[in-house]
């Protein structure tokens, strides 16, 4: 608080010269410059409501001498005043002026400027269209009664006057020019959140000229993207395609909006990031458009990059994937776009592959998409394919992330004497970390080899111990240590192991802490029986003991945490 | 029911005085009640809204007022102006109270306190008054920056929005009235006629006449009409006063475009022998003069020979009903005169020479 009431005073000294900047002339510039600063403006006018509310009439005349000017200034402006909330807190700042029993002269006229510049923001005469006014007055209608009307047929004039635009091209007399429909989108910035012009702006949004460039305002366009954010419109989908695909800016923002939630400080689970993401509608307008689905795509990659494969945004680019394909297959049975242009970096066969359904595949079958996988993989990453680099394939691997935690399970459930698949152990290697070479894949490949076996003698016995388990996790003598990326994959398939083994159940909490030794792991571990829980929902897994100790074991850590 | 219409007599005489010097007598009491009151009549709007019965009681209670009115003096404004003003009177009451400088300081404080209460209040089920109000005032602002830099007058009069609006008002106002009253609609546009600009009020009369007939269904909605009523009756009982008023009509017929005026008796017929009529009057005032060649008026207000030809003209590009009733007029003037081929002797004779092809 204390912050603020020292910002304010400059602040307040930045808006009132502003303002009289634009309060002097009206021209496209100051229009412009005012409709740039909209939102911040809305916010310093809160922030002033705030200070105000706490002090009585002759106090803020001090502290404020300039008040009345700033306020008056506001309202006469009705680019200001048509803006979102601004006449809410305009008058709420006004109310805050008025004295219930003025003691002198001073403060009875301070009342009544206050009670005339209130009267003009609801019933603002001086913007009156006075053919109107005299009519309606001698008709008998108040300005509540005709107004919604007269702004309806306004807007459905222009409405119409754009569809003509669409419709006769040229030889229409009654055409928008350019200038005009881009004046339009001048005048919808403040006005965006307005229901009554819901459908001018989507009607901005999905005219398509005849002109090379583009002739909507790009503030137009933030505008709409702020509000469609903040959830004060909605849109159909077409015009949010339009938007998007017309103003890269406004997807920009979407996901960045959407990584705020992502990596909020609350632990979201995966159910949660579903609903914001369908919500978003980023993952039906992917599907519709593959433009759209590169730069997502491409946002993702980077800032996986940047944050060095935060788990966060790797379960946001899963959550992504999974609600891009279900509204890729309901848009169309057939793909309208080839999938080379949604995955360029990739040989169609392994895409194809890979958007399987495990659920649609015979769970007798899994071992063999699973070997299928793994030598398209092979063959891309260790021949040099033309294809990108091993970082690419992996990119692509992750997006459909249930593939590996599959490959982890068919592995510990095979016959405890069998050779388990090279081919397995090489996707299972490949899954944890891309950036390693062959070498370091090969070693990683040994150990989970050697821990997959002890695992697997283990599986059907029916009572364990922690220390079973933990010796048969333990390094191998005299070895180097585990990297890392290994360690993990080595929990992984002891979480995995603990939720299906039968003997697993008992000891599972007491396992669970010896392995949690940082924030970081137990973090991991939350994390892993959220996406099992999310992965077996879709897969309509039936296993009732597993999921049922999945699910008691994340209340409990979740609670811990 | 009874109590529910003493309380519309109570609030309505409450919405008179709220724009009178009396609110000084105001205390914040009475200010919280009036607020109460409309509340009150606001839930009804909302619960009884397709209760006919009810509506329809409701709508005779607030057309009586029209009844008391008379001729002469200054048209009072009614507050509520039918059951669907109801949606939105503690708006209403609202401003007038925010306007009205008479109202004590102290009663403007308590106003104020009831109708911004601030943020952090949460809207009591439907959107609270100072939302409502906060969008009234942007709807405003919004329609001002419409016409300031979007708006473009339509060509085609009962097509351009400002205008649109108006005819609908009158329309819906004249049915409102006659529901009271036969006498009602004939008294209101007199009344207009006498106080509004008169050529604007022409243009308003037009474009009423000519807009789309309303569906039933969609108005019943827009005008929140309980009774079955046909669509257009406000039209049928503009018309009606229209041809009753020989001054009107005739400023109707001189001052207002050619293709609005053919428009408009191409729709309704009952003006077309009217508006022939006034059109063979000014024809026979003009009189050849041989030097010049021309047919000329001899008192200023004549109408002249262009205007006349230019009506003519596109009365006879209307679809045909209109066009071959002109015609046939125009050729029996033109046999009354003698039927001559000659130019310069029946001026019926040279219009249609002049109409020429288009015949």
């Amino acid at each position: 608080m204390a912050e603020d009431s020292a910002g304010l005073p400059s602040n307040y000294q930045f808006w009132m010269q502003k303002l009289s900047v634009w309060t002097q002339a009206s021209t496209l510039e100051t229009q412009r410059d005012i409709c740039l600063h909209l939102p911040q403006f809305q916010k310093f006018l809160r922030q002033m409501y705030e200070t105000l509310k706490e002090m009585d009439s002759n106090t803020i005349i001090e502290r404020f001498p300039t008040i009345c000017q700033l306020l008056a200034k506001s309202c006469w402006s009705p680019f200001i005043l048509a803006y979102d909330e601004n006449p809410k807190i305009l008058i709420w700042c006004l109310c805050c002026l008025i004295k219930k029993d003025p003691q002198n002269s001073r403060e009875s006229k301070l009342n009544s400027w206050t009670r005339r510049l209130l009267s003009h923001i609801v019933s603002t005469f001086r913007f009156d269209i006075k053919e109107v006014g005299l009519f309606n007055q001698v008709l008998g209608y108040a300005p509540t009664d005709y107004y919604p009307g007269l702004l309806k047929n306004m807007v459905l004039s222009l409405l119409s006057e754009l569809r003509e635009n669409h419709l006769n091209g040229f030889n229409s007399q009654r055409r928008m020019s350019p200038e005009r429909v881009r004046s339009l989108s001048r005048i919808c910035v403040p006005l965006v959140t307005l229901p009554d012009f819901e459908p001018l702006v989507e009607a901005l949004l999905t005219y398509h000229g005849h002109e090379p460039q583009e002739v909507l305002w790009p503030e137009f366009f933030d505008a709409v993207n702020e509000a469609f954010l903040l959830k004060k419109i909605s849109l159909p989908m077409s015009a949010v395609l339009c938007l998007w695909l017309r103003h890269l800016p406004s997807l920009e923002n979407t996901m960045l909006h959407l990584f705020e939630k992502l990596i909020s400080s609350e632990r979201n689970s995966l159910r949660r990031i579903e609903c914001f993401m369908k919500d978003s509608l980023l993952p039906e307008a992917a599907a519709c458009h593959p433009a759209i689905f590169r730069v997502v795509d491409e946002i993702f990659r980077s800032t996986l990059l940047e944050t060095d494969g935060a788990p966060e945004v790797l379960a946001g680019i899963q959550v992504f994937t999974r609600c891009f394909v279900e509204a890729l297959e309901k848009e169309n049975k057939q793909l309208k776009f080839a999938l080379k242009t949604y995955f360029p970096y990739a040989p169609a066969s392994l895409v194809m592959v890979l958007l399987q359904h495990p659920e649609d595949i015979p769970q007798g079958l899994w071992h063999q998409s699973l070997k299928h996988i793994s030598e398209m993989l092979k063959e891309i990453v260790e021949d040099h394919g033309s294809y990108g680099g091993p970082f690419e394939s992996w990119f692509l691997f992750v997006h459909f992330g249930g593939w590996a935690d599959i490959t982890a399970e068919q592995l510990l459930m095979s016959e405890a004497e069998a050779e388990p698949p090279e081919a397995l152990l090489w996707l299972l290697a490949f899954s944890c970390s891309p950036g390693t070479g062959h070498q370091q894949r090969a070693q990683t490949m040994v150990e989970v080899k050697t821990v997959l076996g002890r695992l697997t003698k283990l599986f059907r016995s029916p009572t364990l111990s922690a220390g079973d388990l933990q010796a048969a996790a333990g390094e191998n003598r005299g070895g180097d240590p585990r990297p890392p990326a290994c360690q993990q994959l080595v929990r992984r398939l002891l979480l995995h192991f603990l939720l299906w083994a039968p003997g697993g159940h008992a000891i599972a909490r007491e396992v669970i802490t010896l392995m949690a030794q940082t924030d970081a792991i137990m973090n991991e571990i939350i994390g892993f029986l959220d996406y099992t829980l999310y992965r077996w929902d879709h897969l309509c897994v039936e296993a009732h003991r597993s999921r049922k100790l999945a699910r008691e074991l994340l209340t409990e850590l979740r609670e811990q945490a | 029911m009874d109590s529910l219409l003493e309380h519309l007599e109570r609030f309505s005489e409450v919405l008179a005085v709220s724009r009178t010097t009396h609110v000084s007598t105001w205390d914040p009491a009475a200010v919280r009640r009036a607020l109460q009151w409309a509340g009150y009549l606001r839930h009804i709007h909302r619960r009884f809204g397709r209760h006919a019965r009810i509506r329809k009681a409701v709508e005779q209670r607030l057309q009586n007022q029209w009844k008391l009115e008379g001729d002469s003096g200054p048209a009072p404004a009614p507050g509520l102006a039918n059951f669907q003003a109801l949606g939105h009177c503690d708006q209403l009451l609202s401003l007038r109270l925010l306007a009205n400088p008479a109202l004590g300081d102290a009663a403007f404080h308590c106003l104020l306190q009831q109708l911004f209460p601030g943020p952090g209040v949460p809207d009591a089920g439907e959107e609270a008054l100072q939302g409502s109000l906060a969008r009234f005032a942007r709807c405003r602002a919004a329609a001002h920056m419409l016409r300031f830099h979007a708006y473009r007058e339509n060509p085609v009069l009962q097509k351009d929005s400002v205008m649109k609006t108006q005819a609908e008002l009158l329309l819906r106002r004249l049915q409102e009235v006659g529901e009271a009253e036969a006498e009602g609609p004939g008294r209101l546009l007199s009344r207009l006629w006498e106080r509004l600009p008169r050529n604007n009020f022409l243009k308003v009369m037009a474009a009423a006449l000519l807009l789309p007939p309303a569906s039933p269904r969609l108005q019943e909605e827009e005008l929140g009409v309980g009774s079955p009523r046909t669509p257009g009756d406000g039209r049928q009982e503009l018309l009606r006063w229209l041809l009753g008023k020989s001054d009107v009509v005739v400023a109707f017929c001189r001052n207002l475009p050619a293709e609005l005026l053919t428009s408009v008796a191409g729709r309704h017929p009952e003006l077309a022998p009217v508006y022939l009529g006034l059109l063979t009057n000014w024809g026979r005032q003009l009189h050849y003069d041989l030097p010049k060649g021309l047919w000329i008026g001899t008192e200023p207000q004549d109408v002249p020979w262009e205007e006349l030809f230019s009506r003519f003209q596109s009365l006879c590009q209307a679809p045909p009903p209109l066009k071959n009733e002109v015609l046939t007029a125009l050729k029996s003037y033109k046999a009354q005169d003698g039927d001559f081929e000659v130019p310069g002797l029946s001026i019926w004779t040279d219009l249609l020479l002049a109409l020429g092809s288009r015949v």
